[in-house]
């Protein structure tokens, strides 16, 4: 049962003339969190065929930011993914910071990367109880659901709002941080540490959690890259490459860490990726705090910055936690966006639901969607 | 350099026996602290979770102080911001700012862009009613007992300016910065900007006449009483009036 | 007789005198029963008696035949009320312990959350009784019927103690087996019936998920008989107290039967026939209101079932070891029930520590590992016979 092949699953069709039928899975489907919609072609247990249907949460967000002026966009970024709000705020306003051709001081930049790294725990938590209800197990839910709650703590102490935190601000961030939050950071992060090993025993140590994982969903290198497939999902395919490290904006080429990569391509390599990552913005948060620190109290925190972007264009792209997304904004020369365009990583990386579930038994089909970690409000927009 | 601290770990060898034993145990183990302890749900409607002063609830009004410039209105992305006419203590009639709270996304602009910290945020978040006007606050429901030093969402920016100069430490806001300036060829002298500034800091000065023999009025700032809530510019006809950005 | 007072009416006379009593031992409820109908129907043949004095009907009910036969039917009630709520009790059981061990509080709805059971039971019992349109009605009613009734069967039918059984067959284990076994194949039927795609797939789960835990199962009640030599519960559970529990010997059969009998119960990890993640409820996804309601209490029973198999067959029933036949005798069936909730205890805690295993895991499980489990159990067995150890 634990040395399940890979190449045994992926052989395994009926001998039998059996008629295939398709299932419909989602909308409103235990399996797909948010409203999307994967049709499975089944022979017996056995996906032959899938198709996955987006457009359910569209919410016109591109032609809205279009009829806004600047600032007031940034609530709406937060919206645009309920699990980590902070990345696409920060990105909205790395963007028209390019636009403007402005830098902004070092310390909004330590606190955004900061901020940025609650949010991928807080995202990669949130997917980490999904994966738990998915296959099955309510408690890793409920424990990993226990953890986020510490985040949201801090973020309502850094910036009074839990989840939608609307926070960087274009030039700088919305409110300085001082020393007692620097101190609860510290400790939630540590403690933090020390909890994520009791979930990782929870999975980890669990020959069920493992077998489930191990050998299903497989997807190679080249398949990865021909789909455009980023994130831990590519890193765990063995693409070496990410945003932070490879392509720094804000101040992450000075921050120590390790982008963990794994070969394998199955669906326990992205859960591994995804565990790893969340110790490493742990690192990345202590670092964040200490820089910060080391700045000082008064050192700015928020630029003023004109009202009116020149016309041209920006081109931005971050380390979401669930890949890479990318802004391009087109200015007029006025308060408004002439169009701001969004690429979100999700609405790629659902392409790969067909060669994901091809071959698997439908049980295996939310434990491997667990794994792309669907997002609906950025994929849809 | 950082090092793995996971991936190092696991992982563990398959061939471990009893490999289901590891989750049992730390599920006994949770189990026997929260019998001992209390879990870690907080029962919600009869104990509450701490909340921080600054954490943005419904927005709150301090009557008084508001001068009716609807800055709020014209910053609130969710539109949800009306001003209305209400009276005050004395039974004047004044405008004030009225929030539909069904709509307001807690987003803590009008609380950060208030000139006079008039509007602050709250941390009342339990707003559930019954019905959909019930979720109107007018501006004396607006009212929050308590409000604190910490409420206010001073808008402090550094000026781009004043770190090429090596002085960074200094703190401005918009508001005291930003002024409108006159293209004194656009004007038509109509007064609308008098009539709309709420601090009536814009003064109409005559200057001299025109052809027909009428008075050529030019508004004229009074820099220490304007606020920079940008009404004279938006309601000017001509489009004569633009903020003069100091950056 | 006379007749004239109450008390001539009710007159507590020994139900083991009464030529129409259907067991040859002592049974409790039955005697809990025939008291109560002595109160009941001594009170209307009084009553009776009152308005039309001298009449037949009150002498009728009180005489030797019509008492055995309502004591019958109350004797039906207290069996089932007890197995009620013993299940509900361990269904209260698990959402407190379940939730201790998630670290949430679980339920909290008065007596420590034990009323929640009986609010969710009047909540489904008030819903409306939604019958999709294109279901083949007829198999859609009675195949959900019958896995309620093989449930409540079966529930009904475990002995708590020497003095407290329905049937004192000697072949009772593999009655119990035998009905216990019956429910998937309903299942498998109710999916077809069902019209609907998950419900299909459910039903066929539960019949892949039946072929490979019942084999292996089986042949260890088959082991646990030959080791005590006989089929009958109570001959079982009386050699248990003469030599050893038999979970000592037949340690590895004990453990592969705790599985097999959660596969048995359809909880998790084999809860694969209504795995929530991938069929929305699985087999039972177009059933609503009160029928489902009876379904999740037929769950449970089941679940009770498979810890008091558990006990029976390994942890000596209603027997406290090294306990003199004195204190054994006086509250058997409490300790017997203590044993159960503590099997269902170890059920909760795989439940709150496992995941759900894939319907091809769970085959090669039951045919890989706990068949060969289960047949190197009974080769122990067999030496220790052979060894003439029992």
């Amino acid at each position: 049962m634990m040395s399940r092949d890979i190449i045994d699953v992926k052989a395994e069709t009926s001998a039998l003339n059996t008629q295939k039928m398709w299932v419909i899975m989602g909308p409103q489907h235990p399996f797909s969190h948010g409203l999307w919609t994967l049709k499975a072609q089944l022979d017996g247990e056995i996906v032959v065929d899938a198709e996955p249907i987006i457009g359910y949460l569209h919410r016109g967000w591109e032609k809205e930011c279009e009829n806004r002026t600047y600032p007031k966009i940034i609530p709406m970024a937060d919206r645009l993914c309920y699990a980590a709000s902070m990345t696409y705020t920060h990105l909205y306003c790395m963007t028209v910071e390019k636009a403007l051709g402005i830098d902004i001081p070092e310390k909004a930049k330590y606190i955004r990367i900061m901020a940025d790294e609650i949010c991928r725990i807080q995202s990669h938590l949130m997917w980490l109880a999904a994966v738990g209800t998915d296959l099955g197990n309510l408690t890793v839910f409920l424990w990993a659901m226990r953890e986020r709650e510490f985040f949201m703590d801090l973020n309502v102490r850094m910036c009074g709002a839990r989840m939608t935190t609307n926070f960087p601000r274009i030039g700088g961030v919305r409110n300085d941080i001082d020393d007692e939050f620097a101190m609860f950071a510290t400790r939630c992060v540590e403690r933090f540490e020390k909890a994520l090993w009791d979930i990782i025993a929870m999975v980890d140590d669990s020959s069920i959690f493992v077998s489930r994982m191990k050998g299903t969903g497989i997807l190679t290198r080249e398949r990865c890259a021909n789909l455009g497939i980023t994130g831990p999902a590519m890193r765990g395919t063995g693409v070496d490459f990410d945003v932070r490290r490879d392509d720094p904006y804000d101040n992450y080429d000075q921050m120590d860490f390790v982008v963990p990569v794994l070969k394998d391509g199955d669906s326990y390599s992205r859960y591994r990726v995804r565990i790893e990552e969340m110790f490493q913005s742990c690192k990345i948060i202590k670092q964040a705090l200490q820089k910060v620190k080391a700045i000082g109290r008064n050192a700015p925190y928020r630029l003023k910055v004109p009202s009116k972007v020149p016309a041209g264009r920006a081109f931005m792209r971050m380390e979401d936690p669930r890949g890479e997304s990318m802004m391009y904004l087109v200015s007029d020369g006025s308060e408004k966006p002439y169009r701001l365009k969004v690429r979100s990583p999700i609405f790629v990386n659902v392409s790969a639901a067909k060669p994901l579930v091809q071959g698997c038994r439908i049980a295996d089909v939310p434990a491997v969607m667990a794994m792309i970690d669907m997002c609906l409000g950025e994929t849809d927009r | 350099m950082a090092k793995k601290e996971y991936l190092d770990k696991y992982p563990r060898s398959t061939a471990r026996s009893l490999w289901v034993m590891t989750p049992i145990v730390k599920v006994l183990r949770l189990l026997g602290k929260t019998i001992i302890h209390r879990p870690v749900t907080v029962l919600y409607p009869y104990e509450k979770m701490w909340m921080p002063e600054n954490y943005r609830g419904r927005p709150g009004l301090r009557f008084d102080r508001c001068i009716a410039c609807s800055m709020c209105v014209r910053m609130c992305p969710t539109a949800c911001i009306k001003l209305v006419e209400t009276e005050d203590a004395s039974g004047q009639k004044v405008m004030r700012p009225q929030v539909n709270v069904g709509r307001c996304a807690m987003c803590g602009y009008c609380a950060e862009y208030c000139p006079v910290d008039a509007m602050t945020v709250t941390p009342e978040f339990e707003l559930a009613e019954y019905t959909r006007e019930d979720l109107i606050y007018g501006p004396k429901r607006l009212a929050y007992d308590g409000i604190t030093e910490k409420m206010e969402i001073h808008l402090e920016e550094t000026l781009m300016s004043d770190i090429e100069n090596g002085n960074p430490e200094r703190r401005v806001s918009p508001f005291k910065t930003d002024r409108p300036v006159l293209e004194a060829s656009k004007c038509i002298s109509c007064k609308k900007c008098e009539k709309v500034c709420p601090v009536n800091a814009v003064k109409m000065v005559e200057h001299g006449v025109n052809e027909k023999g009428r008075p050529i009025l030019y508004p004229e700032f009074n820099n220490d009483t304007c606020v920079c809530c940008k009404n004279c510019v938006e309601d000017c006809p001509k489009d004569a009036l633009h903020i003069n950005e100091v950056l | 007789m006379a007749y004239s007072s109450i008390l001539d009416w009710i007159q507590f006379r020994d139900m083991m005198a009464n030529p129409f009593y259907p067991y040859d031992t002592y049974n409790l409820p039955f005697d809990i029963s025939y008291k109560l109908w002595e109160i009941l129907g001594g009170l209307i043949a009084w009553l009776v008696n009152l308005i039309i004095p001298g009449n037949g009907l009150s002498t009728w009910l009180i005489s030797d035949e019509v008492s055995n036969a309502f004591a019958l039917i109350l004797f039906m009630v207290v069996i089932f009320l007890v197995a009620f709520v013993v299940t509900l009790l361990s269904l209260w059981m698990e959402r407190k312990v379940l939730g201790r061990l998630m670290d949430r509080r679980g339920t909290m709805i008065g007596l420590k959350g034990f009323l929640q059971n009986v609010a969710d039971g009047l909540k489904t019992f008030m819903k409306e009784n939604v019958i999709p349109r294109r279901v083949d009605k007829m198999t859609y009613m009675w195949t959900v019927s019958l896995v309620i009734g093989t449930s409540v069967l079966i529930a009904c039918m475990i002995p708590l103690s020497e003095r407290w059984y329905v049937v004192s067959y000697g072949t009772g284990l593999l009655i119990i087996m035998a009905i216990f076994a019956l429910a998937p194949f309903f299942i498998l039927v109710s999916g077809w019936a069902q019209n609907n795609k998950y419900s299909l797939i459910g039903g066929m789960r539960a019949a892949e998920l039946m072929i490979s835990y019942e084999v292996p199962m089986l042949i260890m009640i088959a082991t646990t008989c030959l080791m005590a030599g006989s089929f009958s519960i109570f001959d079982i559970v009386n050699m248990q107290g003469d030599t050893v529990w038999f979970f000592i010997p037949q340690i590895i059969g004990f453990i592969t039967f705790i599985f097999c009998a959660t596969a048995e119960a359809e909880r998790v990890p084999f809860d694969i026939a209504e795995a929530e993640a991938e069929l929305v409820e699985g087999w039972q996804t177009e059933y609503a209101g009160m029928k489902w309601g009876l379904i999740m209490l037929a769950d449970y029973l089941r679940g009770y079932v498979s810890c008091a198999m558990v006990v029976i067959m390994y942890l000596g029933g209603w027997l406290i070891p090294f306990a003199s036949d004195g204190i054994n005798g006086l509250l058997p069936e409490v300790v017997f029930l203590t044993k159960v909730w503590i099997v269902f205890f170890a059920m909760v805690i795989l439940r709150g520590a496992l995941a759900r295993v894939r319907t091809d895991q769970i085959v090669n499980i039951g045919w890989k590992v706990f068949m060969p489990l289960s047949v190197v159990n009974l080769a122990v067995v067999l030496l220790l016979k052979f060894g003439g150890v029992f």
